[in-house]
Order: structure tokens, then C-alpha cells, then sequence
């Protein structure tokens, strides 16, 4: 502990290490330098272009001057540019190192036994030490003789304006990222649309991508997946929608703070089940239970009413969560005046709280939809994806529950890895309408509860 | 209707309502019925939690054995091996996804707390910008992972020609948890006390020498919180990496290599191998990650509320 104070303490006056930091900054600016020039009149070869080689040698070498006057002059800025710069080194080193590490110690068919994996940990730290020591302690040492560099009022300005700007720069790539969606989507899509034409997508009532099934033939018509998505959404929103209501009132209004607690325990584990999971449990367990109605043609269990199931309870810690904070965003004052005309508990939240909190379970609701129009891996592994509108598997109506269908999210999800031409684009313009779809409704939902806030 | 009654009627109709004695045991019978389907909701709720959690544990845990996590999985219909390289490839993903979104996201809600509501915002057109960073963070957020993955697959596997890789599935996988870390971080550098930063300003530092030393030291919980909720998202995620990742069993030897991670590995086993009790088993071993994170987070959470109101 002394003996780090003390070397801390010696670091903190000493000049000599930042003038040795500017004459070898100053040497690599030379080495650029003369690299550039040494290629420029074909001397040695880097086998890039000549005049570009030498255009980025100078600038390099410039900006190493730069560093070596800044370091020379004990500017802060050097420090600063030379710690991130080393910060860099480091973390690729150490990106490789565990890249070269796990691929010796897992990439076998069996995991290597532990007596072997302790020596090539031995192995490895030694090499990490041997790699990361240069740039460690000129970190280090940099990073310790903070007092001797010093900047300006005005630089100081400039860094903290850098780097507002930085940071409005990261704000800014979330709506990036949007435009880059809509770009993207969109181009790809362009084919489709003037290949295909807008009528067939989206009046088309056969999917039959030629290149799968081997004739010349091909129709994109994307109904059957429209009715399919629509068909196991509403089922969701008939099953989920009574559960997700119920347990929310019962949380919000009626269950004990204990009771409560585990509850909504319980329901965040819910939300952060992984949807294959719930795929899995719907190939399964629910399949066979389904299997098991005895039902006219009801064969595989797959379809409709195993996705809604699956999707009821995937949305229901949405719907819940949201219903429940609407519920109790409602004020206290509310159900008292309510109490005190003498209304029962039921009656208040039947007649009071629930019409004030309407906007906030409608949006539950819309937000719900958009969760259960999203979904794909789960869809995929329970409805069964036949390409055909769902139809009745006998002659009861009702049956339609029964039938096997596909989904938006499904058939983008299950052919883009082999799509290509007009069948990729007319995959990407699948994603175009949903993305679109879904923008459209969650604005809604958060439209509805904003207005509700600020009234 | 009203209209064609006397006002004679209209009043003894009014009287009767007034009169009309509530019956007490009625109501409170609805009551208890309304309450007991209520009851019954939330139970339902729970006993389907417990019921999925509990038939994946007790089918997955057989299957679970130090071979089968630490064997490769060998492909074939048979769904031969274990987890061993789906693991590690997880573990990649979820360190590279952060290095890209965590930065990102923690730099974005920095501004929007800290520099958004003031000096430079005065400027119209950094108004308006600022304005449609929040509008993409909310569109972000309800974008479906299918999205996504297009979208990483169009740009990054197909354009950038990166291919399926861990760095396109990186990429494409910080978009969806970018809003995810953005929200939490926000509302964690809205708990510090202003008084915080009044007092570092006071002292003479800079607007970025408060943020750094004083404002994110004390929202770290929170921002830890809004990373291990990232991190779930990520273990759990699917539809992205099965149209940007590829799903190699191999181990990914550098950033451009192919990869399954283990949501992925459980979507192949139960849909192309009849080895259904191994993806029971991994979905055991995913549920269990969850759970671990989903405590990992209450605590946290329980920590910061306790430091900032302690203090």
C-alpha cells in the first residue's frame, strides 16, 4: 500500500515520462512518415494503392505530431486520446486471448478435463500478463500522473462541447436505427411490389413460392397468413384477455400486499420466459391435450387454438402489468367518495374505477395485440404452418379452432434463410406491412395513454 | 322515451329510485362471486406459471448431467450431444451485444437527463432532433424481434456482407435491447437527487466532470438493472439469431463465425430432432438463468432504492 503511494506520489510531479511519451509519439509520426513515402516511390510494397497509402501514412503521421506537441506541452487532451487509444489495445488483446482460450478449451467434441483447463488457465493468464503489460503500465502510469497535464478554460469547454454532442450523436441512433428499418425493409422490398404488384400480396389467397415446389408457377398471395395471424390473435385476446383482467383487478385492488408481492414475482418470470420454452411446452403438452378432444378430424393438435393458447399466456404479463398501473394510477379519492354513497367494493370497482381507468386498459389491450402480431418462434413450433387458409375440419364452423395455419411473423421467420428474388422481396414486404401495422397501433396505445397523463 | 311520460310519472319513477331499499345480502353476494372469479383469474395465472416451470424441470432436470453441458451438441436427427458450445456462444453474444448497446444506450439516456432539458436545447433544431430521438427510442421499443432480424439480416448478413455471424447477430440483437437500456438508465439518473449535482457544480466542475463522478456513480445500481434485463432479453431471444446467427453447433473461433446459442438450440432440437428431452433440459438450464437474473435484479433494484433514500 506504502510503496503504491509512493510511486502515485513520484508520477504525480514527474515530468520526464510525459517528454518521453512526446518523443516516441514523435518517432511513430517519423515511421508513418517515412513508410508513406518509401511506398509512394516504390520502394517497398504494401500492396494497397500508392497515393492512398501515402494520403494515410501523412495523416497518421500528423496526427502522431499532434500528440507528441501535445504531449511536449503537457496538454491534457494527449493523456486523454492516448488512454482511450490504449484502452482499445487492450480490450482486442483480451478479445482474442478468450477467443484462442475457449477455442482450445471448448471447441473439442467434450470439454477438456479440469486438470487441463486449470494448466491452459495458467497458460493463458501468463500470456495475457505478457500481452497486456506494455499497454497496462503506460496506462497505469499514465493514468496516475493526471496533475501534471493541465488544459485551458477554453479546451475544457470544448471537450465538455465534444462531447455533449457525442452524446446527442448515441441519442440520436435509436431514430437511426428506425430510419434504417424503414430504408432497408422498404428496398428490399421494391421488388416484390413491382414484380409481384401490391394486388396480389395482398389479395392473393395462394402462397406457392415456385422455387420450392419445383414448377415455374408461382403465387405470393399473403391472405392465408393475414387470416392466420388475425385468427390466433383474437383467440389470445378471448383467452388472455379475461385472465390478464382478472388477475390485474384482483392485484390492483383486492389481494393482501403479501400476495400481491409473490404475484407479480411470479408474473415477471413470466415475461422473461424465453418464447421457445413456451413453444416447447405447446408442442409438448397442450398438442396431446388437444389431441385429445374428441372432435371430428381434430388430428395433430397443432393450429389455432394451441397458438392462441400458448399466446394468451405469453401476453399476459403485458396486459396484466399495464392494466394493473392503470388501475392504480386511478385516485384514492375516487373510490372513497364512492365508498361513502355506499357502494360495495365490487360496485366501486365495477362502476368507478374501472370507467376511469379505461384508456390505460384499452392500451393494455392494443399493446397486447401488437405482443401477440410480433410473435414468431413460438408461432412457428405450435400452428402447425400450412400454407392454406384455415378453414373448418368438419362441419361445424367452430372447428376452424382446430385448423392448422400460418402466420405473418411465422412464414418470414421459417423461408427467409433460403429465400431469394422476388420470393425474398415478398418476404421483406411481409415485414414492411407489419412493421408498419404495429407502428401504427403502439403510437395508438401510446397515444391513448399520454392523453390520459396529461388530462 | 322520457318525453312521452307526465311529469307526474317522471317524479314517482325519481321516488321510487330513492326508495328503493339496496339489498345488502344481494350485493354482497355479487360481491363474493365477482371476487372469487376474480380469485380464480389470478390463480389460474400462477398455476400455469407453475405448471410450464414445473413440467420443464421435471422432464429437463433428468437430462441434465455434467456430460450433457459439457459435450458438443453433434447435429442429426437424434439430437446427439449436449450444450457445451451453445453455451459459450450465448455467453459471446450476450458481452458482444452489450459492448455495442450499453455505451450506446447509457450515452443516449445521459443526454436526454442531463443535457436535453437545457442551454444547447434552446437551439430549434437540436429541439427537434432531440424530439425524434425519444419518438425512435418508443418506436424501438415496440418493434417485434422479427423486425429485427430482417432488418439485420438485410443490412448486415446480406449488405454489409458480414453473413451469419456473431458480429450481424450482435449488431442486429442491440437494437432490440437498446430502448431496454435507454428506459432503465433514464429512469435511474432521474432518481439521483438533484441536490447531487447542484452540489458538484457548485464545487466548479464541469457539466461532464458531474455526470461522470458524481450522477452515474450514484445510478449505477440502475444502470446494472436495465443491463442484467438486456442480458435476459438476449438469452431469451430467438426469432433475431435464427435469421442472423446462422445456428453452426460449432464453437464461433473470432467475431465472423457462425453460432446457436441456447434459445436457438432448443428451436432446433424440438423442431428438426425427436430429442425432446434435451431441449426439456435446456430450457431447464435457460429458465434457471432466468430466474437467477430476474433475483440479480430485484436485489439491485431493492439496493438502489435504499442508498438514494438512505442517504
Amino acid at each position: 500500500m506504502k510503496t503504491t503511494q509512493k510511486i502515485q506520489q513520484k508520477l504525480k510531479n514527474n515530468f520526464l515520462f510525459p517528454k518521453f511519451l512526446a518523443l516516441f509519439s514523435l518517432f511513430i509520426s517519423a515511421v508513418f512518415l517515412v513508410i508513406g513515402f518509401l511506398s509512394f516511390f516504390s520502394i517497398i510494397d504494401l500492396s494497397i494503392n500508392k497515393l492512398l497509402a501515402l494520403i494515410t501514412s501523412v495523416i497518421l503521421s500528423a496526427a502522431f505530431f499532434f500528440l507528441a506537441k501535445g504531449f511536449y506541452t503537457l496538454q491534457n487532451w494527449a493523456r486523454t486520446t492516448l488512454l482511450s487509444i490504449l484502452l482499445l489495445v487492450i480490450l482486442v488483446l483480451l478479445v482474442k486471448i478468450i477467443f484462442e482460450f475457449s477455442s482450445i478449451v471448448f471447441a473439442g467434441k467434450q470439454v477438456l478435463s479440469i486438470g487441463e483447463i486449470l494448466k491452459y488457465i495458467g497458460e493463458y493468464f501468463l500470456r495475457t500478463i505478457l500481452y497486456i503489460s506494455i499497454p497496462g503500465i503506460l496506462f497505469y502510469f499514465l493514468y496516475e500522473c493526471d496533475e501534471v497535464f493541465s488544459e485551458t478554460p477554453k479546451q475544457r469547454h470544448m471537450f465538455d462541447y465534444t462531447v455533449k454532442n457525442f452524446l446527442l450523436g448515441t441519442a440520436l441512433s435509436s431514430i437511426l436505427i428506425v430510419i434504417f428499418i424503414f430504408i432497408f425493409t422498404f428496398q428490399e422490398s421494391e421488388l416484390a411490389i413491382s414484380e409481384i404488384g401490391l394486388n396480389e400480396l395482398l389479395t392473393g389467397t395462394i402462397w406457392r413460392p415456385g422455387a420450392i415446389i419445383g414448377t415455374g408457377e408461382s403465387h405470393f398471395g399473403l391472405v392465408p397468413m393475414i387470416i392466420g395471424s388475425i385468427y390466433s390473435t383474437i383467440g389470445a385476446i378471448i383467452i388472455g384477455i379475461p385472465l390478464s383482467f382478472g388477475t390485474a383487478i384482483l392485484l390492483a385492488e383486492i389481494a393482501p400486499h403479501s400476495i400481491r408481492t409473490i404475484f407479480r414475482t411470479a408474473i415477471e418470470l413470466l415475461s422473461g420466459i424465453p418464447s421457445v420454452v413456451y413453444g416447447l411446452f405447446g408442442m409438448v403438452v397442450i398438442a396431446p391435450l388437444i389431441r385429445m378432444i374428441p372432435i371430428e378430424g381434430n388430428t395433430t393438435g397443432f393450429g389455432i387454438l394451441n397458438a392462441s393458447i400458448i399466446l394468451s399466456i405469453m401476453i399476459l404479463p403485458t396486459v396484466t402489468n399495464i392494466t394493473e398501473d392503470a388501475i392504480r394510477a386511478v385516485p384514492q379519492s375516487y373510490r372513497e367518495a364512492s365508498y361513502a354513497l355506499g357502494a360495495t367494493h365490487w360496485q366501486t370497482i365495477k362502476d368507478v374505477v374501472l370507467p376511469a381507468a379505461n384508456s390505460g386498459i384499452i392500451a393494455a389491450v392494443i399493446l397486447g395485440i401488437s405482443r401477440a402480431l410480433g410473435e414468431t418462434m413460438a408461432l412457428i413450433m405450435v400452428i402447425g404452418n400450412s400454407i392454406a387458409i384455415p378453414s373448418p375440419i368438419n362441419d361445424n364452423p367452430l372447428s376452424i379452432i382446430f385448423s392448422t395455419a400460418r402466420t405473418l411473423t411465422g412464414n418470414i421467420a421459417v423461408e427467409i434463410n433460403y429465400a431469394s428474388g422476388a420470393h425474398r422481396s415478398a418476404l421483406f414486404f411481409t415485414g414492411v406491412l407489419l412493421f408498419l401495422f404495429l407502428l401504427i397501433i403502439n403510437r395508438l396505445a401510446n397515444h391513448i395513454m399520454k392523453e390520459k397523463k396529461t388530462s | 322515451m322520457n318525453n312521452s311520460l307526465t311529469k307526474q310519472q317522471r317524479m314517482a319513477a325519481a321516488r321510487d329510485k330513492i326508495n328503493h331499499k339496496p339489498n345488502i345480502r344481494k350485493r354482497r353476494l355479487i360481491q363474493s362471486l365477482a371476487f372469487t372469479f376474480l380469485w380464480i383469474m389470478g390463480f389460474t395465472a400462477i398455476a400455469v406459471l407453475i405448471w410450464i416451470v414445473g413440467y420443464v424441470f421435471v422432464k429437463g432436470f433428468p437430462a441434465i448431467n455434467m456430460e450433457f453441458l459439457t459435450t458438443r451438441p453433434a447435429g442429426g436427427f437424434d439430437g446427439e450431444g449436449g450444450i457445451s458450445t451453445t453455451i459459450v456462444t450465448t455467453v459471446y453474444l450476450v458481452i458482444f451485444t452489450l459492448a455495442i448497446a450499453a455505451p450506446l444506450g447509457i450515452g443516449a439516456a445521459i443526454y436526454f437527463v442531463e443535457y436535453a432539458n437545457e442551454g444547447q436545447a434552446r437551439n430549434k433544431i437540436v429541439r427537434w432532433l432531440i424530439k425524434a430521438a425519444r419518438t425512435g427510442v418508443e418506436i424501438l421499443a415496440g418493434v417485434p424481434s422479427i423486425i429485427f432480424g430482417l432488418f439485420g439480416f438485410a443490412i448486415f448478413v446480406s449488405y454489409l456482407k458480414l453473413g451469419f455471424s456473431l458480429l450481424s447477430a450482435g449488431l442486429s440483437g442491440a437494437c432490440l435491447v437498446l430502448p431496454v437500456i435507454i428506459r432503465t438508465t433514464e429512469e435511474a439518473l432521474l432518481a439521483v437527487p438533484e441536490s447531487y449535482r447542484e452540489g458538484s457544480l457548485g464545487l466548479g466542475a464541469t457539466k461532464w466532470q458531474t455526470v461522470t463522478g458524481v450522477v452515474l456513480p450514484a445510478a449505477i445500481p440502475g444502470i446494472v438493472t436495465g443491463i442484467v434485463l438486456s442480458v435476459g432479453r438476449i438469452i431469451s431471444e430467438t426469432a433475431i439469431f435464427w435469421v442472423t446467427l446462422g445456428g453452426s453447433y460449432r464453437l464461433p473461433q473470432n467475431l465472423m463465425s457462425s453460432g446457436r446459442t441456447l434459445a436457438l438450440h432448443v428451436y432446433m432440437l424440438a423442431t428438426e430432432t425427436r430429442a425432446f428431452d434435451k431441449a426439456m433440459g435446456t430450457s431447464a438450464i435457460l429458465i434457471i438463468i432466468i430466474i437467477i437474473l430476474n433475483l440479480a435484479i430485484n436485489l439491485s433494484s431493492k439496493y438502489f432504492q435504499k442508498r438514494l433514500s438512505g442517504k
